[in-house]
């Protein structure tokens, strides 16, 4: 017979202002296998581990339950402890009594308290049946990708390449460089942009460290953390095939496209442009000392309007979120403007002025004060042609009044949206993306470069807008990450991976065509399925899909499910425990 | 090299220095983590549920704070404070004070049987914002790492009169020293990231808003506490003065900030969300409660963020007045809140029970003495200074030293963990060139 022990927290009040911990305990205490049960106020405080470590030493524990929060928060936690004192980890199991008792039944206590005590015999059933076992070690590729060269991408590849990793870069267009390469100068210090970026290339371009592959794409990723495959589409005949440990996607932004908004018409209205074809202009302008001058007839432009928000904010007709860089930019380009057509007008249109990063709210006041900048809070609702003027209708929703205003150039500050193409890229690298198409991070405040696959990070604005500033810090960020990584000689993996019983399997291949990560084949000689440990997640499609019941799922097995699942469909629980 | 491994200093023990100190253990290196605390976790401990999400703050930091615990590669000082740096990039020499805890953390167990049995309630600590108790005798949670206590000196009745001792009697171990002093301790080190966060702007900076006269007014972490689950109300907000549910909040944003003539210019970021959490978690205790939130601008850029905003004002009926506040005083058991209304011009009086303000985010006030010890330089805001705006946020311009999170600006959670994990980044680049350098 097992001897197992369980532990209750309390979680404070989380779980024990719902659950009655002591009646739980006393419960248990009934079972003839549970050598140890008891209750205290946080199971993962330092005195909470201890009192686990000391009953397994104390009772010969050999299998343990804790009865806490969800396994996402500290199964990593009690594996260790009871690892620390020669406990195999994989013979302890969590039960959520929390988010998925005491806080969805805060009203009902004694329901609570059975459903709590349910949730752990079902646990301790699975615990029963068990195996000790190893993590699974792999060897590692201590060479990285980086997929986009923009100033993200970049950043992350320099550093990576600079602690003396390989570095393969590749980028799509060919020229790199991103969107920073179209840009003028930068907020709020009017810094060119060149002079940001071109040293950045060079380096990049000199690196020994790095491979540069331009105007070329990854077409195929398999393999795992530590052992990625990937080809990449040179436009050579055959793609380059390379091996690399971790990957960073740096797949930047685009503009919604003027084209999706009738409203603004849609793209056919003459000198009404985006933000990105008015850094163009900008950037001539300056190039060339000339003043800016609109695109329909080169005249020099008096009156400009920016218009923010531009398809951003607006859940009904376009993007629900915030672009989070166009309060920033519009007000440099306002700026920009003056210095570049002295005498001439600017007007920006907006909803909020969110300009929260440093230095930002001051260099925007500055702008607004010394540069004369006329700031209307209202949403344009129509742009049409006017002669050859550009009109428009506003409201000023600080005085309440309707205005027409007519100018010479509209700017939109369109939405930011992640590049065409994103949904391919997502799926190539199992990177699962959010409902606007960003790229989804594993927890948006503690794991905001990790990625849902192990081993792949995210940068830049493809995570979500952003500005150049924190597209560095995000990409810095992914190349501590890979840093952290490449340091080991090899992985370990946890070993809850499927397993085939070389007796039932009939090698009919259903599993192969299943499995999401390719971890599945036939090996024809012996006419068996094959798993490669390395690569199997343990997500059970195999299991669920396999005729024979030849696969099963370690510490997943087929009789611990189903023995979990009567434990929750027995007549009355709480009779046959009392 | 003294050390076989390369070894850094993370000053400060937050989510910032807890980032970057697990990404450079993980990476191989030593890191020596300084918390002038007694124990890790930073403001973020302080703090109940977070947005977008409103997940509970506790449960997301304490896998981290027992991971920089347990860490192998990372020793911790904590109750500890840097007071020396020698030496120049790749060898420094840092002089650590270890403050008084009057308590052995050697002998010391952790069993809490000290706190519990010491008889004096202490309303002014800084943890509990005034609206909670410590006793003399703490740790800052349940689950602080280390899970060792301080005393408070300050209002320790042994300490200051010779009288008491309960600590002591009641300590199974003999760990009680009440004539304990300061220790200093040296490390070898290569490089150094300092992280040590923020705080906010005091309230008594502010005639105008009554604070002093007015007991209800509190500031955003006091409101963080009442609001925490495992704070000193357990969750349940009740104003300050008397202990009530108030039936009407009001939130002001921008206090003490965007405001160049009498205080901060700058923009402190994070609080146009926090008080929309905190106004909707108000909602979520007291359905019949409501909430109204002054603001300037509605600053929600953060993934996620604009639709929380969005959430606020359609599903959760907060009220927002677009304008700012000119006086609060008391009148009876309310708090008044005279403002006006840009959007129509009117002015705009409420009755309040609690007033919470969204106090303007400004670096510790020991910052400036630790710049000067360290030789990196500060803004006029004093922030640290970065070294380039765009590419070099965690770059000091001196070279094997870097900032992370707060410290140099605001920003939130997310945003602070990236920061962290960049200079993680740039530390560990600085080391492996040591490390060919010296090849």
């Amino acid at each position: 017979m097992s001897r197992i022990g369980v532990f209750i927290c309390w979680c404070g009040s989380n779980i024990a202002g719902t659950v009655d911990v002591h009646e739980v305990v006393a419960e248990l205490r009934k079972l003839p296998d549970v050598v140890h049960a008891e209750n205290y106020m946080y199971m993962c405080s330092d005195p909470g581990q201890d009192r686990i470590k000391n009953a397994i030493q104390e009772k010969a524990i050999d299998r343990l339950v804790v009865a806490s929060c969800s396994p996402r928060m500290h199964e990593n936690t009690f594996r260790k402890a009871a690892s620390a004192v020669g406990l195999n980890p994989y013979l302890v199991e969590i039960a959520n009594v929390r988010e998925q008792c005491s806080w969805v039944h805060q009203r009902d206590k004694a329901t609570a308290t059975k459903k709590a005590l349910n949730i752990i015999r079902a646990t301790m059933d699975k615990v029963r049946r068990n195996a000790a076992l190893e993590a699974i070690r792999v060897p590692l590729t201590k060479r990285a990708l980086v997929v986009g060269a923009g100033i993200a991408g970049i950043s992350a590849a320099l550093d990576l390449a600079d602690a003396g990793y390989e570095t393969v870069v590749v980028e799509r267009e060919a020229a790199v460089g991103g969107r920073v390469r179209q840009l003028s100068k930068t907020f709020p210090y009017h810094e060119d942009a060149r002079d940001i970026l071109e040293p950045r290339i060079q380096a990049l371009r000199e690196h020994q460290n790095v491979r540069l592959y331009t105007g070329s794409r990854v077409t195929e990723v398999t393999g795992y953390v530590g052992n990625f495959e990937v080809a990449i589409a040179t436009g050579d005949a055959d793609p380059v095939r390379e091996t690399v440990g971790g990957i960073v996607v740096a797949t930047g932004y685009r503009l919604y496209p003027v084209e999706a908004m009738a409203e603004y018409g849609a793209g056919r209205v003459p000198d009404v442009i985006d933000a990105l074809a008015f850094e163009g202009l900008l950037r001539q302008s300056m190039d060339s000392g000339e003043p800016v001058r609109r695109p329909s007839d080169g005249k020099a432009v008096q009156d400009v309007v920016f218009i923010q928000c531009s398809g951003s904010r607006d859940p009904e007709h376009h993007k629900p979120y915030c672009s989070r860089i166009c309060c920033l930019y519009t007000s440099k380009q306002a700026a920009l403007f003056q210095e570049q057509n002295p005498g001439g007008r600017a007007t920006v249109s907006y909803m909020d002025i969110r300009t929260d990063c440093k230095n930002a709210e001051e260099y925007c006041q500055k702008n607004i004060e010394e540069g004369g900048l006329l700031y209307l809070r209202g949403r344009v609702s129509k742009v049409w042609r006017e002669g050859d003027r550009v009109a428009l209708w506003t409201a000023d929703t600080l005085t309440g009044e309707k205005l027409e205003v007519e100018a010479d150039l509209v700017v939109l500050a369109m939405a930011v949206e992640p590049s065409p193409g994103y949904a391919e890229v997502a799926a190539l690298f199992r990177a699962s993306v959010d409902q606007n198409g960003f790229f989804q991070e594993s927890h948006i405040k503690l794991r905001p470069v990790e990625s849902s696959t192990r081993g792949v990070y995210l940068a830049g604005a493809s995570q979500y807008p952003k500005d150049i500033t924190d597209s560095v810090a995000q990409a810095l960020a992914t190349a501590s990450k890979v840093q952290s990584l490449f340091a080991n000689e090899e992985l370990a993996q946890d070993p809850l991976v499927a397993r085939v019983d070389p007796d039932a399997c009939s090698a009919c291949g259903l599993c192969v065509p299943i499995c999401p990560y390719g971890a599945r084949e036939l090996d024809e000689r012996v006419r068996l399925s094959r798993v490669n440990e390395a690569l199997c997640q343990g997500c059970g499609a195999c299991v669920a899909v396999c005729p024979n019941k030849a696969c099963q799922l370690k510490n997943g097995l087929v009789v611990q499910v189903l023995g979990e699942i009567e434990m929750f469909t027995e007549p009355d629980l709480a009779e046959a425990c009392g | 090299m003294a050390h076989d491994k390369q070894r850094v200093l993370v000053i400060g023990g937050g989510i910032a220095g807890i980032t970057a100190a697990v990404d450079l253990g993980d990476a191989g290196h030593e890191v020596v983590m300084v918390e002038r605390l007694p124990s890790v976790g930073g403001r973020m401990l302080q703090l109940s549920e977070t947005f977008p999400t409103l997940d509970c703050a506790q449960c997301t930091l304490t896998p981290r704070t027992v991971e920089t615990g347990q860490h192998p590669n990372i020793k911790l000082y904590t109750y500890s404070e840097v007071v020396k740096l020698e030496g120049g990039p790749g060898a420094y020499t840092v002089t650590i004070r270890r403050k008084k805890a009057y308590v052995d953390w050697q002998k010391c167990t952790g069993c809490g049987a000290c706190q519990e049995k010491c008889p004096t309630k202490v309303r002014q600590n800084p943890f509990e914002r005034g609206v909670g108790v410590k006793k003399a005798i703490y740790t800052l949670s349940p689950q602080a790492v280390p899970n060792k206590p301080i005393i408070d000196a300050d209002h320790c009745r042994y300490l200051l009169h010779g009288k008491c001792a309960v600590c002591a009697q009641v300590c199974p171990v003999g760990a009680i020293v009440y004539e304990q002093e300061e220790t200093f301790v040296q490390e070898e080190v290569a490089a150094v990231i300092v992280a040590t966060g923020f705080d906010l702007y005091p309230m008594d900076a502010l005639g105008e808003y009554g604070y002093g006269t007015v007991p209800d007014v509190i500031d955003g972490f006091a409101m963080e506490r009442l609001c925490s689950a495992s704070g000193p109300t357990a969750g349940r907000v009740l104003r300050p003065s008397d202990g009530r549910e108030p039936r009407d909040i009001v939130v002001i944003q921008c206090v003490g900030s965007r405001d160049p003539e009498h205080h901060k210019a700058y923009c402190s970021r994070i609080c146009c969300m926090y008080s929309a959490k905190h106004a909707r978690l108000y909602k979520h205790k007291l359905h019949h409660g409501r909430a109204t939130l002054f603001y300037m601008d509605l600053r929600c850029t953060g993934k996620g963020y604009e639709e929380f905003l969005q959430q606020s004002t359609e599903e959760e009926g907060l009220v927002y007045v677009r304008g700012r506040v000119s006086k609060i005083f008391r009148e009876g058991d309310k708090v008044v809140v005279w403002g006006t209304d840009t959007l129509s011009g009117q002015p705009v009086e409420v009755e309040a029970d609690l007033v919470v303000l969204a106090m303007a985010l400004v670096p510790n006030p020991e910052q400036v003495e630790l710049a000067r010890v360290l030789g990196i330089p500060v803004d006029d805001n004093g922030f640290f200074r970065e070294a380039h705006y765009k590419v070099g946020s965690v770059d000091t311009g001196c070279e094997g030293i870097f900032v992370a999170g707060c410290c140099q600006g605001s920003r939130d959670i997310a945003d602070t963990v990236a920061h962290a994990s960049a200079a993680a980044s740039k530390a560990q680049v600085f080391l492996s060139r040591l490390r060919r350098r010296a090849a």
